[in-house]
């Protein structure tokens, strides 16, 4: 059980680590970009600048892997980030403009991927794998514990007998 | 038996993930499905390059198969294409050309209209013109309701103006059996003929370089 907890603490170690990292990356490298890049593009209301600099974080680029579209420098990324400004400035809020990319990109162009029958095994598969794990051990543990104390039992009433 | 299976299990299990990450070294990360597929070609109101007075539309597929290809000057794929996309149109295929210029930016806008025209027409000069015409998508907004990436990008249109063939990437003999030739035997298969005796006059040879003479 000892190793069990070990195991335990150290996987909350190392996803508190992940996520410290992850933070450090985006302070220092994502948001000056997308930053600078706001730049190019007025705001009469500040929500609206703060939205989109939310949509082109949250954006994936199509051409190149792996990178938001405030991130990227390719042609696309322009001319995707300039649609995402014309669209909020025709009025579309935040869930028509990921529509409007969707439609054309398909789902990759979003970094949250959605939830359906495909991809409900992402969330579920850790959760049955640690499930069936527990079960297996739990299952494990007792009939040895059991086995070895009938043995010792025995080892005992043999070593009086002897005596 | 059970002695045995938790020896199997774990292997099994094992030789499963093998196989799922050794598929992923081969997988290419870049191959999406197109969401334009089997819907109509995106409304569209675009000056012809060569004459801003022209104005196209939609109107253009009506009763003919028409092969899209988004390109510019700037894009060298593109012009390893144009000798192939030549002898597509010889067979009877009209081919338009989208044409988006990365230097006449929006934000920037550089490049003049004149400069555009006469370096396209030196480029068409050099490897071949397969266009009946050129639709000049100056904002890029047809390229992305279209879903392009990049160029080159190639669409074949029904005479509906369903767009049938989504491609990324260049077009030559190969691609054109794997990706177009099921399509266009279909929708136009007079047409299909044409070019599938001309692909096999051509394959064997490269491709690229005998072509790259006879340009118009």
């Amino acid at each position: 059980m000892n190793k069990f907890v070990l195991v335990l603490i150290l996987f909350w170690a190392l996803n508190a680590f992940a996520q410290e990292s992850v933070q450090a990356a985006k302070s220092t490298t994502q948001e000056p970009l997308t930053q600078e890049y706001a730049e190019n593009y007025v705001f009469a209301d500040p929500k609206q600048r703060k939205i989109f600099l939310n949509l082109t974080a949250e954006l994936r680029c199509p051409k190149c892997q792996n990178q938001n579209i405030a991130d990227s420098d390719a042609p696309i990324a322009h001319d995707m980030r300039r649609k995402v400004y014309q669209l909020m400035q025709e009025g579309k809020n935040k869930a028509e403009v990921i529509d409007w990319m969707k439609q054309r990109y398909g789902n990759f162009v979003y970094y949250k991927p959605p939830v359906n029958a495909v991809t409900i095994w992402l969330w579920l598969l850790p959760v049955l794998f640690a499930i069936v794990m527990l079960m297996f051990f739990l299952r494990r543990r007792k009939p040895e514990d059991d086995h070895n104390i009938d043995a010792k039992i025995a080892q005992a009433d043999k070593m009086l007998k002897d005596d | 038996m059970n002695k045995l299976a938790t020896y199997l299990i774990p292997l099994a299990l094992f030789l499963g993930l093998c196989v799922f990450l050794f598929k992923g070294l081969y997988s290419d990360p870049t191959i999406r499905e197109s969401e334009v597929l089997a819907k109509p070609f995106p409304v569209f109101e675009l000056p012809d390059l060569q004459n801003e007075r022209l104005i196209h539309t939609n109107e253009i597929f009506t009763g003919k198969v028409t092969l899209i290809n988004v390109w510019g000057v700037w894009c060298i794929t593109c012009a390893i294409e144009l000798p192939y996309l030549t002898a597509l149109s010889g067979q009877g295929l009209k081919v338009v050309g989208l044409y988006y210029d990365q230097d006449i930016d929006p934000d920037f806008g550089i490049k003049t209209l004149s400069r555009v025209r006469q370096e396209v027409a030196q480029m068409t000069a050099k490897y071949g013109n397969p266009f009946a015409f050129n639709i000049f998508d100056i904002y890029r907004d047809t390229s992305l309701d279209l879903g392009v990436t990049g160029a080159p990008e190639t669409f074949l249109v029904d005479q509906n103006g369903v767009i049938r063939v989504h491609h990324l990437g260049d077009i030559n003999p190969r691609i054109w059996r794997l990706k177009f030739s099921p399509v266009l035997s279909e929708i136009a298969p007079a047409l299909e003929a044409n070019i599938a005796a001309m692909n096999q006059s051509i394959t064997g040879q490269p491709v690229i370089a005998e072509q790259g003479e006879g340009g118009e």
